[in-house]
């Protein structure tokens, strides 16, 4: 029997030691504190670092030090924590340096509760750090699926030399699913870690790890290439997922625990003869823009449905480019909504458009 | 099952869920839920339901305390020990860390209490024989209690049959005959329960109740 039952933040954490990571650094927060538990008792146990830092600043700042020695490195927080992580997030972005960051979302803004959310979709794809700068960014709808996602995450950061975020609510973090850990990963060809400070006795002259730049005309050579590389990760990783797209004429667009309900009201939408599909990004950066060409052109509406105010949607609204109407439903503060509601809102979606 | 049973196992083995079914089947008076660990799925969320069985459910009495992690309990755990016509269920948090919490009650007068183990063998710390010990171990040490049962949930939530019950029995069996502890409940899920298959100790009906249809 190769499937356990695991919950998802201990899924989040064995999967990470799948992926090969050699350093955590994090400070403890609800609902993901079951990562740094497991990982303080199996990454030291193997020979691995793990250290509770004296703050989520501190952490994100040990990330980029170990990530700038060539290791792998991980740190998990929840919504305030992430935000207090920002500036070393783009940091990061700016040195070039791999990372995998997990963020298990909670009600905000401010403290907020405890309960799950997604209202950390801007945080996680336009930034709180500064500069042009992207975080590749996974939405998993699963603990299978972030699991898969986890094992992967070391190697896309390593690709890129670019930080990656698992982006999932504290309702992935705190239930339990049954998964099988040994689902193959695919192979990457990485490149040497040329730029790591791994000493002048491994390497002739100094590596410098670094995000300053004083020359304007250098900043923006040095941006460019960042675009180049971006355009590259839009090119080759943009994810997503169709359900029942090609004749649909109403589709509705989740990712994360959105999509798990979006998925038990298309049932009972199809029982009452209504014809819906679904778009699931998977990425939420990239955007999967490219999924809504497959929409027909006598689509009645598009519904973006969130666990937040509608952000999102801005993205929806984008990739839609004006072709079809646009409804929003979402709840907010750690209200988790009930298919029903989705299924209200597609048989009254006239009263949802907001565009 | 004596008059007050605490629930304890590793996290995650399922004991809220059987918390929650025992006290409904059993009609108790009370079920206390010491969780101070776990921020969701506790048995005080399942408050409203509980009083309209008749059952009472005790935990943090502040205000908001179901959505809260805070490691608060009200004074009112102690009411199962002093009222002693009344039955109770004790819902634990998980792990030795979870089972600590026992401590509080070692003045009580332990004849009325049964401590029972939930056990899930598809959990990775509780997948065999020794690491199931272990955590007898574990738990007896911090609580100050004896494990007086083991309540078979070996499950994969929806993909469960009665293979991966009896999977669990056999394993679970060899620990009961080991540390002589009896198997007091086989936990089945009331969509694949057939009356016709045995199963060691009494068969536990189980209806999930924290489990949305959409998980």
């Amino acid at each position: 029997m190769g499937r356990i039952l695991m919950k998802g933040n201990e899924a989040i954490a064995v999967a990470a030691i799948r992926g090969g990571i050699d350093a955590f650094f994090g400070y403890p927060i609800t609902p993901q504190n079951e990562i740094p538990e497991y990982l303080s008792k199996h990454l030291l146990a193997n020979g691995k670092a793990f250290v509770q830092a004296e703050s989520e600043v501190a952490a994100i700042n040990m990330v980029y030090g170990a990530a700038g020695a060539g290791a792998r490195v991980m740190t998990s927080s929840s919504s305030p924590g992430i935000a207090l992580k920002q500036e070393g997030i783009s940091y990061l972005c700016g040195a070039q340096l791999p990372a995998v960051i997990v963020s298990v979302m909670r009600g905000g803004p401010g403290l907020g509760g405890i309960q799950p959310s997604q209202a950390d979709y801007y945080q996680a794809t336009r930034g709180g750090g500064n500069g042009d700068y992207n975080l590749i960014v996974f939405g998993p709808e699963t603990i299978q699926e972030t699991v898969d996602i986890m094992k992967e995450a070391f190697a896309i950061a390593d690709q890129y030399r670019n930080p990656v975020l698992v982006l999932v609510d504290g309702l992935i973090g705190q239930m339990m699913e049954s998964i099988d850990l040994d689902r193959p990963v695919k192979e990457r060809n990485l490149p040497p870690k040329d730029y790591a400070t791994t000493g002048t006795r491994n390497h002739p002259g100094r590596h410098i790890i670094n995000s300053l730049y004083l020359d304007p005309l250098e900043l923006e050579n040095h941006n460019k290439k960042l675009q180049q590389k971006y355009a590259l990760v839009k090119a080759q990783e943009t994810r997503y997922e169709t359900v029942d797209l090609e004749d649909a004429d109403y589709v509705i667009v989740a990712y994360g625990t959105m999509a798990r309900i979006v998925r038990s009201a298309m049932e009972t939408l199809k029982k009452l003869g209504i014809k819906v599909g679904m778009i699931r990004p998977i990425t939420i950066w990239p955007y999967p823009e490219a999924a809504f060409d497959l929409i027909k052109a006598d689509c009645k509406g598009i519904l973006c449905t969130e666990m937040s105010a509608g952000q999102m949607l801005d993205d929806v609204l984008i990739a839609n480019n004006g072709r079809h109407k646009v409804a929003f439903y979402g709840r907010m503060g750690g209200m988790v909504p009930d298919p029903e509601e989705i299924v209200a809102a597609i048989k009254n979606f006239s009263d949802w458009v907001v565009k | 099952m004596k008059r007050i049973t605490f629930l304890t196992g590793y996290y995650g083995s399922g004991k809220t869920e059987i918390a929650l079914n025992l006290a409904l089947a059993k009609k108790v008076d009370y079920l206390v839920d010491l969780d101070v660990i776990n921020p969701y799925f506790r048995s005080r969320e399942a408050e409203k339901m509980l009083s309209k069985n008749g059952t009472v459910c005790i935990s943090s009495d502040l205000e908001n305390g179901a959505y809260a992690d805070l490691p608060y309990l009200s004074k009112k755990i102690f009411l199962p020990f002093r009222e002693a016509d009344t039955r109770s269920i004790f819902d634990l948090g998980g792990n030795d860390l979870g089972a600590r919490i026992m401590r509080q009650f070692d003045e009580e007068d332990k004849a009325d209490v049964d401590l029972f183990l939930v056990v899930n063998v598809f959990r990775e710390e509780t997948k065999d024989e020794a690491s199931i010990i272990r955590v007898i171990r574990e738990i007896e040490g911090a609580s100050g209690f004896k494990v007086t049962g083991i309540i078979n949930n070996t499950n994969l939530l929806k993909e469960t049959t009665y293979d991966e019950i009896y999977f669990g029995e056999a394993i679970i069996s060899e620990v009961a005959k080991k540390c002589d502890i009896p198997i007091a409940f086989t936990s089945i899920y009331e969509e694949i329960h057939d009356p016709e298959k045995k199963v060691a100790g009494e068969p536990l009906i189980l209806k999930l109740y924290f489990r949305k249809s959409w998980y």
